[in-house]
């Protein structure tokens, strides 16, 4: 790889790989299937990924304890009577000792029942139902826009370094990335929607009401979230390219194969910098998620990041636990998604390194 | 253990000289005519004069060896060749291929000298092939770069070429990457990307130089049975003078960008006249004389190249400089068929003393 | 191998020639580091020297009646926001908010996180995997999302402000640290070191810590842009800094409301965080690249 310095994620694969098991081999298709690296590779992660998504809900849990507010006195409502509160919280079972309560409250995640909302009553999976898709379509939108928008940049970028292009790149993007993305949403909003007036400042129209106003409704949100992050991937991305252009011995054969320079750099050195890219994409899922909670506030966007937020604010614990929890395995599951990636992508993890 | 078969082959060194090529590869002209070449760079405001007025030919069939230690400018000089030198190098003088001047070549027309009629053999098979692309898709597209050839056809020619360069089982390495090759194997398939497109001119940079001892003389032997079948002229770039001996037709021996030597072989290691190729045969332990004995190597430092002193350049390390040697030597053939660039030539009898002794 | 090399030449091969910078990217470089450090310093010694020595009123406790008042108004530079606050006082007392949660998280962060990381790689084996998981889940939360849910159980203030942001502050420093200190660790110096007997401490002290604290530093400085934006998110969401204490972040969501008739208002706490980020991010990159002379 690039002479970067080693991420965390590299660095847990190697770990991983490092005890591997050499068990028996079963014959057949399930020989076969054992033999592959890189299911054993997801094997191998799933056994760390589930076991630290328990603890992670059972910290989640522990989070939530301390959160201020009681849930009996909010369900009760205000005015309530202190035995009015002690019957509503002997019916929610919050007078169980906490182990009991976590386990049950596993018992009832696994069956798919997230107990419901303190404040509206109404249950977690019915809200999680309607908030979790307009949080995926903004997410999953940012995420493709700002691959889309870094590669050629990068690309581009390193075809010269040091060139017009390049310095110009560069200062654009050194510039945006130090915007942080409210700032952004809220630029983007005096600009288009106070200024010119040519999208909706806030809100959210669902697909069912038509295509063309469900993506007017997105693209100032998106865009707030993927300009930041394209900027960051375009940056690194070009690094990379460089590096490998300046230091990498195949990229001489390639070149003394009479190779042209864009082939070069989109065949031969976007192939090897790609596995850094994914690598820190991988991480960044977490700045995303994050990021879709303060964008969905500033457009008032009705998703995952909105309903945590209200939650966090009425102290409405099973919302908040079931949004923390969902925003973190996101962020867990992207991360095994990237080392299978990287596993289906690097010729050297997929054939074992032997 | 090395040493040992660096011994072995130095032994029989002289023996093993290649002949003069034959006469009808002979009277041909020459593919590669370098004339006055010079390569600068500018770094940190100082001007790093890499190669200094380098001139030599090189005829089909035939294979001439650059010789010199790191900062002699060998590998500068036939990267030149390539246009592989970064945008920072200054080119001057010339260089043609079959009548193309190389120097000064743009973008478009260096690919098409690269690969097509120049290809290069690099230092490193570890790190010369894309560790991400497969050994078939690398050599594919090669073949593909200078000739309109189908997919299936390429790969046709990249089975033959394989079995050229006798990788055993070609048609399964053509899925392989290339960390699943030996070091050895992995060069086989750069000798065979360099011979795509039947190159006129082949360069090896070191090419033996990061593989073990028996590798490098399989290596080696590969390229001379290459270059017979095919014809082509090659130019095999080394700091290691039995591996010269023992492969190369002529030996030019390079020092602070100049040639202080170059002639035929057999020639030159039978008779050195300059003092710094002397220097660099006597640094070779032999077996014959014990280790106290053995004439003290090269004293001293390579020369800073952004500031090169007036006159020889061997000057500060050399044994037998006088005042005279302020003067700068010019490359001349002061005998017959060789040439070098010394006021003092080492004299006949004083020359290479241990090589003698050794011949049967 | 060098035959015909004498030892201890120094050679001077074309590899490092072709990577190299000239002197005009080095130039600039250093120039960068300047002009970014300088911004910086200004930055440092506006927000905390501002207040005693500049002429500008107090950043609370504004006159309503003097609100929303334009930029070159008399006593007010940058105007009034829409409490009648001078903007130009509020900005300065938000920036020495956010500095100071910039520099004392990145101070928590590195002396727990620096410290557990270098020490989890030393020590390797079981303890090293046991922290490393530790890490593990605290590195799953995605950052905002944790840091808001602790700002709300701690509730809204400086301190508290504080501690959330090390809550993702140490474990991050922790993994690079640790990452940096394994690398250490595999030099043959430092295996050279063992070999002769040098006590752990020694070794630590010697040869591990003068090699990571370079890299710490150089992701301090881009660790500060990251805590400063974050610190600035959690107070424009009301879990930062409460009002009416003013800072960079809550500024923006006060601004925001009355951002078609006022859009300054939502400008200069932008552009202050904006160029805060910019010189940090500026600053620990060109120090990186000097660092490690690329």
């Amino acid at each position: 790889m690039s002479g970067a310095t080693t991420t965390p994620a590299a660095e847990k694969r190697t770990r991983v790989t490092e005890n591997g098991p050499a068990g028996e081999q079963p014959e057949g298709l399930r020989a076969r299937l054992a033999g592959s690296p890189v299911l054993r590779l997801v094997g191998r992660r799933l056994m760390i990924v589930i076991p630290l998504l328990f603890v992670v809900s059972a910290l989640v849990f522990l989070l939530m304890e301390a959160l201020p507010g009681d849930p009996a006195q909010i369900r009760a409502g205000m005015d309530a009577s202190e035995e009015e509160v002690e019957a509503v919280r002997q019916q929610m079972g919050l007078d169980r000792p906490g182990h009991e309560r976590y386990l049950s409250w596993l018992g009832g995640a696994l069956t798919g029942d997230l107990g419901s909302s303190v404040v509206s009553g109404r249950a977690v999976t019915t809200l999680l139902g309607e908030r979790l898709p307009v949080t995926l379509q903004m997410a999953g939108m940012a995420f493709v826009l700002s691959i889309v928008i870094s590669l050629p940049l990068a690309l581009a970028a390193a075809r010269r370094p040091g060139g017009l292009v390049d310095r110009f790149v560069m200062v654009c993007s050194m510039t945006l990335l130090a915007v942080p993305n409210f700032v952004m949403a809220l630029l983007l909003v005096l600009v288009f929607a106070v200024g010119l007036g040519m999208l909706p400042a806030i809100g959210f129209v669902p697909l069912a009401e038509g295509v063309w106003p469900n993506m007017r409704s997105m693209i100032l949100p998106v865009l707030s979230l993927a300009v930041p992050m394209a900027c960051f991937y375009a940056r690194f991305l070009r690094g990379d390219l460089v590096e490998q252009l300046n230091a990498a011995a195949y990229i001489d054969t390639a070149r003394s194969k009479g190779t042209g320079p864009w082939r070069i750099l989109w065949l031969h050195a976007f192939r090897n910098s790609s596995f850094g890219l994914l690598t820190l994409v991988g991480l960044n899922i977490g700045a995303l998620v994050g990021g879709t909670v303060i964008i969905e506030r500033i457009f008032a966007m009705p998703g995952m990041g909105t309903l945590m937020l209200e939650g966090v604010m009425s102290s409405d614990v099973a919302v908040v636990q079931t949004c923390v929890f969902i925003f973190a395995a996101a962020a867990v599951f992207a991360n095994l998604l990237v080392d299978v990636m990287y596993a289906v992508l690097d010729p050297r993890v997929r054939y074992g390194s032997h | 253990m090395r040493s040992g078969a660096r011994l072995a082959t130095m032994s029989g060194m002289l023996n093993a000289t290649r002949e003069p090529a034959a006469t009808s590869n002979g009277a041909a002209g020459p593919i590669l005519v370098v004339d006055d070449l010079r390569v600068t760079f500018s770094r940190h405001g100082r001007v790093v004069h890499a190669v200094n007025g380098l001139s030599y030919q090189v005829r089909p069939g035939r294979t001439l060896a650059i010789i010199g230690e790191s900062g002699s400018g060998k590998s500068v000089s036939v990267r030149a060749l390539m246009g592989l030198l970064p945008p920072s190098a200054h080119i001057e003088g010339s260089a043609r291929l079959d009548g193309t001047e190389l120097v000064g070549l743009d973008d478009k027309s260096w690919r098409a000298v690269r690969g097509c009629q120049i290809a290069m053999v690099f230092q490193d098979p570890a790190s010369s092939l894309n560790p991400t692309m497969s050994i078939g898709a690398q050599l594919i597209e090669a073949i593909r770069m200078h000739a309109p050839l189908k997919r299936r056809e390429a790969a046709q020619k990249a089975i033959d070429l394989l079995k050229l360069v006798r990788l055993p089982s070609p048609e399964k390495r053509l899925k392989q990457f290339p960390h699943q090759l030996s070091g050895g194997m992995r060069q086989r398939v750069v000798i065979a990307i360099a011979l795509s497109s039947d190159p006129k001119l082949l360069i090896a940079d070191e090419a033996t130089t990061a593989l073990d001892v028996t590798t490098q003389a399989q290596i080696m032997e590969l390229l001379v049975d290459i270059q017979e079948r095919l014809g082509m002229a090659v130019i095999m770039i080394s700091h290691d003078l039995s591996l010269a001996a023992c492969y190369a037709h002529e030996v030019l021996v390079m020092y602070a960008g100049k040639a202080v030597e170059h002639a035929e072989t057999r020639n030159l290691f039978s008779n050195v006249r300059m003092p710094y190729t002397k220097a660099l045969l006597d640094a070779i332990p032999q077996l014959s004389t014990p280790a106290h004995l053995q004439p003290a190597i090269v004293g001293g430092h390579p020369p800073d190249l952004s500031a090169l002193p007036e006159g020889c350049a061997f000057l500060p390390r050399c044994p037998s400089s006088t005042e005279q040697c302020r003067i700068e030597p010019h490359l001349a053939e002061h005998e017959p068929e060789h040439a070098y660039a010394c006021w003092h030539p080492v004299s006949r009898d004083g020359s290479c003393t241990g090589q003698k002794e050794e011949r049967p | 191998m060098a035959v015909t090399s004498p030892p201890g030449s120094a050679t001077l091969s074309p590899a490092p020639l072709a990577g190299s910078a000239t002197r005009w990217s080095s130039f600039r470089r250093r120039l960068t580091i300047w002009i970014s450090g300088s911004v910086v310093a200004l930055l440092v010694i506006t927000c905390y020297l501002g207040p005693f020595v500049l002429p500008i009123p107090s950043p609370v406790g504004g006159n309503v009646l003097d609100s929303g008042l334009s930029p070159g108004s008399p006593g007010h530079p940058l105007g009034t926001d829409v409490n009648g606050n001078d903007v130009l006082s509020r900005l300065i007392h938000g920036g020495r908010s956010s500095l100071t949660v910039g520099v004392v998280v990145n101070i928590i962060g590195l002396a727990i996180g620096g410290t557990v990381g270098a020490i989890s790689a030393y020590l390797g084996g079981r303890a090293d995997s046991i922290i490393m998981r530790a890490l593990d889940v605290l590195i799953a939360f995605p950052s905002l999302v944790l840091v808001i849910v602790l700002a709300q159980i701690l509730g809204p203030s400086l301190p508290n402000t504080i501690l959330a942001l090390s809550a993702f502050s140490i474990p991050a420093v922790a993994r690079i640290s640790r990452a940096a200190t394994l690398k250490v660790m595999s030099m043959p110096y430092l295996q050279a070191a063992e070999l002769s007997g040098s006590p752990w401490w020694r070794i630590l002290s010697r040869h591990v810590v003068p090699n990571i604290v370079p890299q710490l530093t150089t992701f301090a400085m881009l660790g500060m842009a990251i805590v400063v934006v974050t610190e600035g998110a959690l107070s424009f969401l009301g879990l930062g800094i409460p009002p009416p204490r003013p800072s960079w972040g809550n500024m923006i969501f006060e601004a925001q409301q009355s951002m078609s008739a006022t859009p300054l208002l939502v400008l200069w706490p932008s552009i202050a965080l904006l160029v805060t980020v910019l010189s940090f991010n500026l600053l620990g990159e060109s120090i990186r690249d000097e660092v490690t002379g690329r």
